[in-house]
């Protein structure tokens, strides 16, 4: 599996960024770049080669779910791979994000274990 | 629409599960699905099929639980699938023949339900069975959040220090959000603001293993969570039990920092087991909502009737609709009519509390506009009729009815907008109380005036430069308890607030019965730090006016409250900006009052207006020191250093306004014209014009969007006679006159 990948995560809680980069980088991925909101996420995707998105859900100005919808909706970043971020398996809000095209989710708290191995389900199917 | 295309999605379903082999419904194929199925059941209740739309719903409940992982036999479940898109194909098949389907389709609904342990009911068209939380099956088994030897404690110090950090920050910006939310408690925003924080420090400590608080912020924000869905309403009770949640987090994340630091052993040792009861009153909706009670229910609560009787006046007024209940009763002589009375005028005060309305603040402000208007174009008309010597004395005495009356209006208009400071008091208390715990000392806070109104607007504008004030009075401005004890002084210090109205402003005294200003000690660090070169001659007044410049500051260490780099000087010019003026009383050993004027609104401007060349224009007056027309002598034009005029014995700077907005000046001679000196933040200094008009309030217009960033100029003005007047703004002038 190709750990070289670059990972973009999104999330407006500093420490929350920083918590699934250590568990990203225990389990061998080093190219990683962030983004505090949605906003500037799309703005990170437009300039970076992102293969790779981890985002949260729940975030001020543009939620998880609107930046999926956005990605999907760029021609560019449609096929880019996206994990959401959730805190409980809230039924309503996974359905609309599997709608809206979501690869995968994974609820709060995770192992790096767990989270390896949904990132390389999601990279298995491509 | 016809069955044509509902054939065709269902054969696109079809192909797309051809081409799947059954190991791989993965989420993004289950999406998929669910959108296919989503367009099919529109489709199909247009039509009005009703056996699609129920195996749709059962196949939707498949794919659902696929997704949310809950599925004992995942493969048995998706055979479920298959046989449904087949037999989707058969309906809809005989629907197109016969226009109908005969044969019996609730065995599939059972079978879904089987394998997915659900209860499915046929006949709707979306959901089966609605559970908010996904089913707690479905938590346990999934394997990745296995909570047995804590595979996701993260021991990492670092991480525990930014999550401190950011932990604190969130708390802070959820108090200012929960005093937000009480005074508009339906604005979703609002709720939405508290509720994100708390969700980010949940989703945090749940990596940290701290379970206490992971708990209780999730306890918080599910509360939140009801009252964003309308579920719970936002009673006074849901805030303050979310102001004491975010209190309890505080102080547990604080208590952290301790045991990081090494102070304490137990960090999480808390009891929360009230305030989570607490919580679950609130959530239980236990405490009563208020609304206005019918008059049986208070003549029941006084004693006056029992229920019995009141039941009996109730057949009575169903018999006779035009007949109250009260009349009913009196008639029947089971209450007196004191008692009635009474209860009446309870049940009004009580309806007076519920008697305000919530107005959209932009529809005031167009309403204050148009009220603004109003006055001016009155003021117009009347300065017309005055200048027509046939004007009647009928006419004018009519006009100047209009003027009281649209004076009047525009004084209620603008009063609509007006607040109490109480909010901002309070906030301003809790403030000093944590600033004073972190430094160490024991203070009490005092109030007066909360009640004293300020425009909305204002009171945002003023919480910044109120806060810096609290932090360096608490901070450098009071003792210590050791140094209060030993000058013999009561060991709590006392900071004051104070909000009164004086002469058009809003004044906010911050005072506190510390050391007071030390003169010696203002001095030699001005000096030191080159904020002034010559301190022969200064007033008190003026020294203590030293800390407000730029450049001092007189905290002897930096601390963690206040003296970051940031000193007063902020803190006037943040109130100059919002057009106010700052003071000091101090005395040595006896403590320092800061007195901060704002005006009452920041639509208005009191200022002076002046003649250049044919323009006018309006300076604040608060910027005004003095005006004055200089001798010959005083004027002096030194190569290469510029014109400066000699005010009192001090030489300023001279501004040539027409220079610099290229205006053909009546008067060009400083002694022929007139020199107003106005005060910048930094510098004074004399603005040349050509004569004094007068005094004027005026109503702030602002330029437009094309026109927003004119240096020198913050506004205009429509005046009396229906011209426009340019406002100055003094320090962009300055600025202005410093580059050209």
């Amino acid at each position: 599996m190709d750990k070289n990948i670059k990972i973009l995560i999104v999330d407006d809680f500093t420490t929350m960024r920083k918590v699934i980069r250590n568990l990203l980088k225990s389990v061998g991925y080093e190219n990683i770049i962030e983004a505090e909101d949605g906003a500037i996420a799309l703005r990170t995707l437009k300039n970076n080669e992102v293969d790779f998105i981890i985002s949260d859900w729940n975030m001020p100005n543009m939620s998880g779910l609107e930046l999926l919808k956005a990605v999907r909706a760029d021609s560019e970043l449609s096929k880019t791979p996206f994990l959401m971020v959730t805190a409980e398996a809230l039924q309503d809000n996974v359905i609309a994000a599997v709608k809206a095209g979501v690869s995968n989710y994974i609820v709060k708290p995770f192992t790096a274990e767990v989270l390896n191995t949904k990132i390389e389900k999601i990279l298995e199917t491509l | 629409m016809n069955i044509e295309a509902l054939l065709k999605s269902i054969d696109l379903i079809a192909s797309d599960f051809l081409f799947l082999d059954s190991q791989d419904m993965n989420i993004p194929t289950a999406g998929k699905f669910l959108n296919s199925l989503e367009g099919l059941t529109g489709e199909a209740a247009e039509l009005g099929i009703v056996p699609v739309l129920d195996v749709a719903k059962g196949m939707n409940v498949i794919l659902e639980c696929v997704i949310l992982d809950s599925l004992a036999d995942k493969e048995k479940a998706i055979s479920t699938f298959e046989r449904g898109i087949a037999l989707l194909q058969e309906i809809a098949d005989e629907y197109k023949k016969t226009g109908g389907y005969s044969k019996e389709y609730a065995s599939y609904l059972q079978q879904a339900g089987a394998v997915t342990g659900m209860v499915i009911e046929a006949k709707g068209a979306a959901r089966a069975v609605e559970t908010k939380q996904a089913d707690p099956p479905q938590e346990e088994k999934q394997p990745d959040a296995e909570v047995s030897g804590q595979p996701f404690l993260i021991q990492d110090e670092s991480l525990l220090r930014d999550f401190i950090a950011e932990g604190t920050e969130y708390i802070e910006e959820i108090e200012v959000n929960i005093l937000n939310l009480e005074n508009n408690p339906e604005d979703k925003d609002y709720i939405n603001a508290i509720f994100r924080p708390f969700h980010s420090i949940k989703g945090v400590a749940s990596f940290l293993n701290l379970e206490k608080i992971r708990g209780l912020s999730h306890n918080l924000e599910s509360l939140l969570d009801k009252a964003r869905n309308g579920e719970l309403s936002v009673t006074p009770q849901l805030i303050d039990v979310v102001l004491a949640g975010a209190d309890a987090l505080k102080s547990m994340i604080s208590s952290l920092k301790e045991a990081l630091e090494g102070r304490n052993g137990n960090p999480l040792d808390v009891d929360l087991s009230d305030l989570e009861k607490r919580i679950q009153n609130v959530d239980k909706g236990i405490e009563q909502e208020r609304s206005v009670k019918k008059l049986g229910e208070i003549l029941i609560e006084d004693g006056a009737l029992s229920e019995e009787a009141l039941e009996e006046g109730l057949k009575i007024k169903a018999s006779n609709p035009d007949k109250k209940i009260g009349e009913a009763l009196i008639q029947k002589g089971t209450v007196t009519p004191k008692q009635v009375s009474q209860a009446l005028r309870k049940q009004a005060e009580q309806a007076s509390e519920l008697s305000t309305i919530r107005v959209d603040t932009r529809k005031l402000d167009d309403l204050i506009d148009m009220v603004g208007e109003l006055v001016i174009t009155q003021t117009m008309v009347q300065q017309d009729i005055s200048n027509q010597e046939n004007g009647t004395k009928n006419l004018t005495r009519n006009i100047a009815q209009l003027f009281r009356i649209a004076s009047g209006l525009q004084k209620v208009s603008t009063s609509l907008r007006m607040i109490p400071i109480k909010q901002t008091f309070q906030r301003m208390a809790r403030l000093a109380r944590d600033v004073s715990k972190n430094v160490g000392k024991n203070v009490v806070v005092e109030m007066e005036g909360e009640d004293t109104e300020l425009d909305r607007n204002m009171v945002d504008e003023i919480y910044n430069p109120l806060v810096h004030m609290i932090r360096n009075s608490v901070d450098h401005g009071l003792e210590t308890s050791e140094e209060r004890l030993q000058c013999g002084k009561p060991e709590k210090g006392v900071i004051q607030l104070k909000a009164y109205h004086r002469g058009g402003n809003f004044v906010v005294e911050i005072s506190d019965d510390g050391r007071g200003l030390n003169r010696e000690k203002l001095l030699k660090k001005a000096l030191a730090n080159h904020v002034v070169n010559n301190v022969e001659g200064l007033t008190d007044q003026e020294i203590y006016r030293l800390i407000f410049l730029p450049g001092f500051s007189t905290a002897e260490k930096v601390t963690d409250v206040s003296g970051r780099g940031v000193g007063m000087d902020v803190v006037r010019q943040a109130v100059e900006k919002l057009r106010g003026k700052i003071e000091i009383e101090s005395t040595p050993g006896k403590g320092t009052t800061f007195i901060a004027r704002f005006p009452l609104t920041m639509a208005i401007i009191d200022g002076m207006i002046v003649k250049i060349g044919k323009e006018r224009f309006i300076l604040p007056t608060t910027a005004i020191r003095q005006a004055l027309r200089p001798t010959r002598e005083a004027y002096n034009h030194i190569m290469g250093q510029g014109e400066t005029v000699n005010v009192m014995g001090q030489l300023m700077p001279l501004v040539r306004v027409y220079d610099l907005f290229n205006i053909e000046p009546e008067k060009v001679n400083p002694w022929d014209a007139i020199l107003i000196v106005v005060e910048g933040a930094t510098s004074s200094k004399c603005l040349l014009v050509d004569q004094i008009i007068g005094k004027a309030e005026v109503v702030i217009k602002s330029l437009g969007d094309g026109l927003r960033d004119i240096d020198g100029i913050s506004g205009g003005a429509i005046m009396g006679d229906g011209q426009i007047g340019l406002i100055i703004d003094p320090e962009g002038l300055f600025e202005l006159s410093e580059r050209c």
